[in-house]
């Protein structure tokens, strides 16, 4: 029953608490508007072929190519792709220079020469390959034209229409789901609100012993394990709480993608958030006098920057490469991401391992530190 | 019946001795002062009388029990008034006389009931849903107060329960201090205003450097410094002032100023009083008036400890 009251006292505490229900719940929130919104560009794996427009002079004087050339384009200009003859007076290379055609290409009667731009590679890209597939087909129809001139006839009047009309093909090497900017940025924002429970858990007894209230704990007729556990309980379940409404708030207002995977999201912020609390606790016993809040603040910035809070992060070999795989925040990032996009779950069940053990020793170094005091 | 009996009792933070060889008696009914300078060890024996710290060496005994043997019955009878508020500020006074009252065991509508007794006894009965970062200091102070008393305790231990409040809240407190003695209560307590012990205080103790050096009543105390005078001397320009060449006049036992007033302790059968104000003079001291001081606590606890209650 004690355990149950200071727990429900500590979750009071916390509810009345402005500043504190402001920073855990309004600042992943924004931030993860801000970020979402900002760096959605970053996250994007769409690239549009509507924008294409390819300028072209025709010098071959053959006017087989010419025909097959005009078909081409109609059927080009069908799936979006504009392909303009160039006007007299126009340099075009000069053109895509400019910016005003993605690429220039020169039809000569000894071949085809193509002017891609720079500045739009995925774009030039896809019109090289367009215009190898149209050399592909009409260097068929002109080795055909030589044996059977009508079976060249066929292939050239069914340019664009033998394959479906399709010169761009899409294959996606990637097929798995991937997040979203928001989608990534629910997840990271909510992992990092999540270890900030650090902060609540190196307060948790030195808010005691600032307030005075240490004494009257001291003094009355309950042990110190069921204060331990009264606080620690209390301190866990209001910051899961915050998580819980981070998620949810995500998840309906801004339509983050949590999968279907719930159990194991919430197991692996849950530990996340228990870890949080006895690292926090832990560093409150283990350094002495106002430094433990700095201390655990500093942590708290530096794993959630390596650990991919802001921008995705990625293992590069390098020593901030390897300072990444030591945040608890990447842990549960990767976890959790893992279990939403590709149904994989042993890296959460890692993730909970690693924070169930982690939790278990902090928690132990505090008990240890506070039977050996007289004091809390 | 002895509430509480200390014995022998020790206490070393390394190698200081903050409380030496300690014994003392307090009987039940009795409002026991308990006075000492700030470093004293008064603070430490409260402490371990409350659990808060272990002794070195010794035992206490409270209600027949030793504290070494069942820290749960110690705990359970006694209420601590602690020096510094210790409340909760954002939450009600009646959540804050219910939460630590319910760490005592009470539950459900006992709780309730011994919350608002507690709340009502100390004038804050009206102010039950109210937050205590709204209440003056003398209404803190009286939360801090109902916060022991909840779960009735058979002694309660108020470590300078009117410090910092106005003489209206003092004088409540005081009264209210009376009336918890009436009503049962074994108290002990301390305070660095003389004329509270004097008032309410039915034995004192002074502890100086971790041990009694005196204890019985007022009228007790007082007959111990009746060999002694005191004489308090009003002085301007007491930067010049060389107060050894006081102490080293004959019959002298005590010199310290306070502020302008020079207060010195002879012994009685000396009469000195002459070559004190030559001193004065020669050291070109302006005397603005003399008054000898009926023995009092003050002058007791000067004469014994050479020092002020508030050094």
């Amino acid at each position: 029953m004690n355990v149950y009251n200071i727990a429900l006292r500590e979750i009071k505490s916390s509810l009345r608490e402005p500043r504190t229900m402001l920073f855990m719940l309004a600042f992943p929130i924004v931030l993860m508007l801000i970020l979402g919104t900002a760096l959605s560009n970053v996250f994007s794996n769409f690239t549009p072929v509507d924008n294409i427009r390819l300028l072209y002079s025709n010098e071959s004087g053959q006017p087989q190519l010419t025909q097959y050339w005009e078909s081409f384009s109609q059927e080009m200009g069908r799936q979006g792709i504009d392909i303009a003859p160039i006007a007299s007076g126009q340099v075009g290379r000069e053109q895509v220079r400019e910016g005003q055609y993605t690429a220039y290409v020169e039809l000569k009667a000894d071949g085809m020469q193509l002017y891609g731009s720079s500045k739009q590679s995925i774009e030039s890209n896809i019109a090289q390959g367009m215009l190898t597939a149209f050399a592909d087909r009409y260097n068929l129809a002109a080795a055909a034209f030589r044996s059977d001139p009508s079976k060249a006839e066929a292939i050239l009047a069914n340019a664009g229409a033998v394959t479906g009309g399709e010169f761009i093909r899409e294959t996606s090497l990637n097929p798995n789901k991937s997040p979203g900017s928001i989608d990534y940025y629910a997840i990271a924002m909510t992992t990092m609100i999540a270890l900030y429970a650090a902060i609540s858990g190196s307060y948790l007894f030195r808010g005691e012993r600032t307030r005075h209230t240490a004494i009257r704990l001291m003094a009355a007729p309950i042990a110190k394990g069921e204060l331990f556990a009264g606080k620690v309980i209390g301190c866990t379940l209001i910051n899961f709480l915050s998580v819980l409404v981070v998620v949810l708030f995500s998840k309906f207002v801004f339509q983050a993608d949590w999968g279907s995977h719930y159990g194991i999201v919430f197991l692996v912020l849950g530990t996340e958030v228990v870890l949080a609390v006895s690292l926090g606790l832990g560093v409150g016993y283990l350094v002495q006098g106002e430094s433990p809040r700095a201390v655990v603040m500093i942590f708290t910035q530096i794993a959630s920057f390596v650990g991919g809070a802001y921008f995705p992060v990625e293992s590069d070999g390098s020593f901030m490469g390897v300072l990444t795989y030591l945040s608890p925040l990447r842990w549960a990032n990767t976890a959790l991401i893992g279990a939403i996009y590709t149904d994989d779950m042993s890296a959460a069940w890692q993730t909970i391992g690693l924070n169930v053990g982690i939790a278990a020793a902090f928690l132990l170094i505090s008990i240890v530190i506070m039977r050996k005091r007289e004091v809390l | 019946m002895n509430v509480l009996e200390i014995r022998n009792l020790t206490k070393k933070f390394g190698d200081f001795i903050a409380v030496d060889n300690m014994s003392l008696n307090v009987r039940e009914g009795e409002i026991f002062g308990f006075l000492g300078a700030n470093g004293a060890g008064k603070s430490t024996t409260i402490n371990m009388i409350s659990s808060l710290l272990r002794s070195t060496k010794g035992e206490i005994v409270i209600l027949g029990r030793s504290i070494a043997s069942d820290v749960q019955f110690a705990k359970m009878n006694i209420g601590i008034v602690p020096q510094d508020i210790a409340i909760y500020e954002d939450m009600t006074a009646y959540e804050n006389v219910s939460f630590f009252a319910g760490l005592y065991g009470l539950r459900g509508a006992h709780l309730k009931e011994r919350t608002e007794e507690a709340l009502n006894f100390v004038g804050l009965g009206d102010k039950q849903k109210s937050l205590p970062k709204n209440f003056s200091g003398g209404m803190k102070r009286r939360l801090n107060i109902a916060c022991a008393i909840a779960h009735r305790p058979k002694l309660i231990i108020m470590d300078e329960p009117t410090v910092g409040i106005d003489p209206q809240s003092r004088n409540y407190i005081l009264n209210s201090v009376k009336q918890l003695n009436r009503m049962g209560c074994t108290i002990i307590y301390t305070s660095h205003y003389m004329e509270e012990v004097e008032e309410i205080c039915t034995r004192i103790a002074i502890v100086d450097h971790g041990k009694i050096i005196a204890e019985g009543t007022k009228e007790q105390l007082k007959a111990i410094v009746t060999d002694t005078k005191n004489v308090w001397i009003e002085v301007r320009g007491g930067d010049h002032l060389n107060i050894n060449s006081v102490k080293h006049i004959q019959g002298v036992l005590s010199v310290r100023l306070d502020d302008h007033m020079l207060k010195i302790s002879s012994k009685g059968e000396i009469n000195n009083l002459n070559l004190i104000l030559q001193q004065l003079i020669q050291d070109r001291i302006e005397i603005r008036s003399i008054e000898e001081q009926a023995p009092n606590l003050e002058t007791v606890f000067l004469t014994l400890t050479g020092r002020n209650l508030r050094d």
